[in-house]
């Protein structure tokens, strides 16, 4: 990413955006000794099963990539999904388009289910660490000539935003946390971008 | 003194010791709490909440990243997750106002370019203002940025383009201005 920084006039009236004061040190100091008192709050986490589907997603991912990698010129890839590949050029770099449709379907399946069981109060004590699998394969794709596509680097780059957030969820994390997340998934437009991603009827192997 | 064994002096109970961790890291904090916030008592509370986190969260601390990213981190963890709620909150406030006032004509700004640049700064999607935040005004790497939103640091530079090109689309009729 080429570095192409605001010219100085528009620099210098963004460096008054929100210009701190100096800090109020003994005042927070206080507070914090104070705040360091009271009860910590309960997780409310409740147990499920992701970590078997979890485990299978990126197995999927890596057959998948493994398989691209391997194929070279000479062996055509067979996508074990029906999806936007072109037979002429169905070389390593469509494997990777393929991968990238399947996690992005996964990622899809995730992010709903996630914003299902939260609105139920169920939410899976597991979740952080599937966001942090899927995250994972994420950088993979990112660093894949899936991400060459504009705006499938931009969604990857998005969701890796998300799926972060969710990563860094602990048993520390309340309700109302998850449900901020929750409001910037639903800001951001996330879901109806990857189910514009998504062709119609792809499975979600691993899921 | 470095990280570790100022941990390990927190982690013993040393009040000392946690003084000084806070005296460490409390300015950066803080500078980082109000550009996102905008309003001393907010970033105050956020500051706060950060710290005890920190001191609660300290044992699990692995040492993978430097200690001032690991604070970064929960920081703006923190802030933004405030900000949320204050921004929903704000959201259902001014629901009812304007349910009442339907007839007040709205106030228009002077088209000051410092206004309008805290306006279009505002208007960035959380990701864009944040990275942009921490990159132009804080000084912060993209490494940093990165370890401290758990992204890549490509992902912090290509946020930050994308600010940038937003901030030059909402302020272009500054353009001419600034280029004469």
């Amino acid at each position: 990413m080429i570095e192409d920084p605001l010219d100085p006039r528009l620099r210098d009236a963004a460096a008054d955006y929100n210009k701190p004061p100096e800090t109020p040190r003994e005042a927070m100091w206080a507070a914090i000794q104070s705040g360091r008192t009271r009860p910590a709050r309960r997780p409310i986490w409740k147990p499920l099963l992701w970590g078997g589907l979890a485990a299978a997603a990126v197995l999927v991912l890596g057959i998948l990539i493994g398989r691209a990698l391997m194929s070279g010129s000479h062996a055509p890839v067979n996508p074990p999904i029906a999806g936007p590949v072109n037979p002429d050029t169905a070389t390593g770099d469509n494997a990777f388009k393929v991968a990238a449709v399947q996690y992005l379907s996964q990622s899809e399946v995730f992010l709903t289910t996630f914003r299902a069981d939260l609105k139920q109060g169920t939410l899976d004590q597991n979740a952080g660490r599937r966001a942090q699998e899927l995250l994972s394969s994420n950088r993979l794709l990112m660093d894949s000539p899936a991400a060459r596509d504009p705006k499938t680097k931009a969604l990857l780059q998005d969701l890796e935003l998300v799926l972060a957030e969710i990563a860094q969820m602990t048993d520390q994390t309340d309700k109302n946390e998850a449900n901020m997340i929750d409001d910037g998934l639903e800001q951001g437009g996330l879901l109806s971008r990857l189910r514009t991603a998504v062709p119609a009827g792809q499975p979600t192997v691993g899921l | 003194m470095t990280d570790h064994s100022l941990i390990e002096r927190v982690l013993a109970g040393e009040a000392s010791a946690e003084r000084e961790l806070y005296d460490a890291h409390v300015d950066r904090v803080f500078r980082l709490a109000y550009r996102m916030a905008g309003e001393s008592d907010l970033a105050q509370d956020f500051v706060q909440e950060t710290f005890i986190k920190v001191y609660s969260r300290l044992a699990t601390f692995r040492g993978e990243s430097a200690l001032s990213t690991w604070i970064t981190s929960i920081a703006l963890s923190v802030a933004l997750n405030g900000l949320r709620k204050v921004k929903r909150f704000r959201q259902r406030e001014a629901g009812l106002e304007e349910a009442v006032t339907v007839t007040e004509t709205r106030r228009r700004t002077e088209p000051d370019l410092h206004i309008r640049m805290r306006d279009a700064i505002d208007k960035l999607p959380e990701g864009y203002r944040t990275v942009f935040v921490m990159h132009d005004m804080e000084g912060y790497t993209h490494e940093e940025i990165g370890s401290a939103l758990g992204v890549q640091s490509g992902t912090s530079k290509a946020q930050l383009f994308r600010a940038r090109a937003k901030l030059r689309e909402a302020l272009a009729d500054f353009a001419g201005e600034s280029a004469s």
